[in-house]
């Protein structure tokens, strides 16, 4: 133990005075800490320059309706108590359509757009109000440099939906006083579940869901442990092959055995990614705190993701670093980096389809996997969803089996080929060296 | 007694068997020289007797017992390739290795052999800094700092300039008088024949030679005479029962066929030229080690 000990000290010491540590660990948290509050910051600074509309209105019935909303939103620019203009005015113009060359039209004012005269412009289809069975006569176009992102877009579209419906329930003779409830929409609010308060053994009101815990949780807990096993297991495949080819190696096998070695690498990354991790957890702690958002810390899930991340560096960890000791120069070592990395790649893939169903087959499927266990799992739990309590017991039985398999394979790759020079870690080789040992 | 014993080792790699059935005996307190071709199996048996190899069959005993698969703290082991953390500072890393090795008083340890090895003003300069064999005085003072019993050097002087060669052979002189066993192989036969108390051969895996300098030269017998003539080796060529001539120069070796005396072939040769010195003796070393590792054939051609 006391030569792990001093060869897990020194893996530590090199890996925490290496600058990617100093700004993974510090500047990052910084990073991240200054874009919350720039958000927080900016939040209400809109954009409050004025828009100018151009509107082709092939129906010839929206340019009053439209005129008249625009005018009614210009009138709330400005903040009533301070007077400050808190939103930008739409100011409409409504084109006749130049029937005669409509391209030419809709190219010039593309060009107004780009000479930053207009903002946008809008078509409306002919047959807007009663669509016909021509679909291109019933459309509505929008056409501005970032149409997509435009929020002016969505309030085009919300306008005219609005005005159609009026004019068809006009049409059908019902007075408009009896229509008012025809547009009331109303949307279903995402709540919680109840539960009883422990203490008073009352009923807890259920909470409102929000994105932080649906989203938010989830996606920042399978961040930290990616980036923990990206930035302290990942170079063990560099170091161990350094030391190989490097020749330290034999000098440290004269002292310590190949497990010995190998474990204090571990150890050394296992200590770093638990302090990295951390850090970010506390300060992400602090942080959610400061911003209101403190009774969304799933301290209940804290156990379970340091344990998970645990194994999910020892299981990553081992494997680089037998692959390090199998690998005589860095173009191998890239070729094998990106395999042993899937435990922590694949995850991310598949991450946002699960928060989506997190009781779903596939994701309880491959939540069970093993390698994938550590991340996936932990995104389940995160998510505002109870998960069966089988699940993390079965997914952490099996990564820890998982784990100790790779262990045992591993030492035995590493045990062989960390003196060993000339033979290319081919996938039968690998094979070969972790059976026959 | 012996420090180290290894009874019938056999070690395969694939198809090639590096090491033969070797059985050595290495009494303590002495030093043993292992010697052979590049290849022939050194550092394989030295691995194995480090526990970083292990034999496919046979019994390695250090200080009278097996120790499979673990490390002894009172053994060094400086290998045949050597390896630093480029960014660690000199006394870092002797402090590491230090510690690693249990030592009592690291610092001054530190500070003693550093000044020993001329290298106080490195101590606090990085490993990537240093010369090829300030690099190799720290790897040895790292490999000795524990004063170990027993010491293991693959190929110790290769490297090193003059002055720091007959620094390293001081001290591990030194440390054999303060009684460590030590085994280095090397390929320079003049330090064999000087330090050795004992010397191993080991050839294809299998040991070719194990004893005394003396012992070994006497199962040669005085087959050597060592002779300065006028024409140089050319006056040598025709005369029969020479079967090797090394010609260095100023002076030729000759190596007389076992069935002839050497004062028959002294004879011989005054008979064909002038004679100014001439020695009989039995075989150097270097000479043995080339009777064993070449063919005789090709050596007669090339002389």
């Amino acid at each position: 133990m006391r030569k792990i000990f001093i060869l897990t000290k020194r893996e530590f010491l090199t890996a925490v005075r290496t600058k990617s540590f100093l700004i993974g660990l510090i500047i990052a948290p910084i990073f991240m800490g200054g874009s919350f509050l720039v958000i927080k910051l900016f939040e209400d600074k809109v954009d409050i320059v004025d828009k100018n509309i151009v509107v082709i209105d092939h129906s010839g019935i929206m340019a009053e309706p439209l005129m008249k909303v625009s005018e009614e939103r210009n009138n709330e620019i400005f903040d009533p108590k301070t007077n400050e203009k808190i939103r930008p005015a739409y100011n409409l113009e409504i084109i006749e359509p130049e029937l005669s060359d409509p391209e030419q039209q809709k190219l010039d004012l593309s060009q107004r757009v780009r000479n930053k005269e207009l903002h946008a412009f809008v078509e409306i289809g002919p047959e807007i109000l009663h669509p016909g069975e021509d679909r291109d006569k019933y459309r509505m176009f929008y056409y501005s440099e970032n149409s997509m992102m435009d929020d002016i877009r969505n309030w085009i579209s919300r306008v005219i939906n609005n005005q159609v419906r009026k004019l068809r329930v006009t049409d059908l003779n019902i007075a408009p006083e009896q229509s008012e409830d025809l547009f009331y929409w109303i949307e279903v609010e995402g709540m919680g579940l109840l539960s009883v308060n422990e203490d008073t053994g009352s009923v807890k009101d259920a909470k409102k869901s929000n994105i932080g815990e649906a989203v938010a949780v989830p996606y920042i807990l399978m961040m930290i442990m990616f980036m923990m096993v990206m930035m302290f297991t990942v170079p063990l495949l560099s170091s161990v092959m350094e030391e190989k080819t490097e020749r330290i190696a034999e000098v440290i096998l004269g002292s310590v055995t190949p497990f010995q070695f190998m474990m204090s690498k571990l150890l050394g990354s296992i200590l770093v990614s638990i302090i990295g991790s951390s850090v970010y957890i506390i300060g992400g702690i602090i942080a959610a705190s400061q911003l209101g958002f403190a009774d969304s810390i799933p301290y209940g899930l804290l156990p379970w993701f340091f344990t998970f991340l645990l194994l999910n560096v020892i299981m990553v960890g081992s494997l680089m670093a037998a692959l390090g000791s199998a690998c005589d120069n860095s173009k191998d070592a890239q070729s094998l980096q990106f395999p042993a990395m899937l435990p922590v790649l694949l995850p991310m893939f598949v991450m946002f389809p699960m928060l989506k169903a997190p009781l779903g087959a596939f994701s309880t499927a491959m939540s069970l996997i093993p390698p994938f266990t550590p991340m996936l799992m932990t995104v389940r739990m995160a998510t505002p969803v109870t998960i069966p309590v089988w699940q993390p017991i079965v997914g952490l039985i099996g990564v820890v089996l998982f784990t100790a398999f790779i262990v045992w394979v591993s030492g035995r790759i590493f045990r062989t080929c960390i003196l060993m020079q000339g033979t290319p870690p081919k996938f039968m080789n690998l094979i070969k060296w972790a059976t026959r040992g | 007694m012996y420090t180290i014993e290894l009874e019938n080792i056999t070690k395969t790699f694939g198809k090639h068997k590096a090491v033969d059935d070797l059985s050595l005996k290495v009494p303590k307190g002495s030093i043993y020289g292992f010697i052979g071709p590049n290849g022939s199996g050194k550092t394989t048996s030295i691995r194995m007797i480090m526990n970083i190899l292990y034999p496919d069959s046979g019994i390695i005993k250090l200080f009278g017992n097996e120790h499979l698969g673990s490390r002894l703290d009172n053994v060094g082991y400086l290998p045949e390739e050597r390896g630093l953390y480029k960014k660690m500072k000199v006394k870092e890393i002797l402090r590491f290795h230090a510690e690693l090795k249990n030592t009592k008083n690291i610092n001054s340890e530190i500070d003693y052999w550093l000044k020993k090895f001329d290298l106080s003003d490195w101590a606090n300069k990085k490993v990537q800094a240093l010369s090829k064999g300030m690099s190799q005085k720290i790897q040895f003072i790292a490999t000795i700092i524990d004063k170990p019993e027993i010491i293991i050097l693959d190929e110790p002087f290769s490297g090193l300039d003059p002055v720091n060669s007959e620094i390293l052979r001081t001290t591990i002189l030194e440390l054999q008088a303060n009684g460590a066993t030590v085994i280095f192989s090397t390929h320079d036969m003049n330090v064999a024949e000087k330090m050795c108390d004992f010397i191993f051969m080991i050839y294809n895996g299998k040991k070719v030679l194990d004893g005394t300098l003396t012992s070994i030269q006497d199962k040669f017998g005085t087959d050597t005479i060592r002779i300065q003539i006028e024409n140089g080796s050319k006056a040598l060529k025709e005369i029969p029962g020479i079967e090797k001539i090394t010609d260095f120069g100023q002076m030729q070796e000759i190596r007389v066929a076992k069935e002839i005396d050497t004062q028959d072939m002294i004879k011989a040769i005054l008979s064909k030229t002038r004679v100014s010195k001439f020695e009989t003796t039995k075989p150097s070393l270097n000479d043995i080690f080339i009777r064993i590792a070449s063919p005789e054939e090709k050596e007669v051609q090339n002389a």
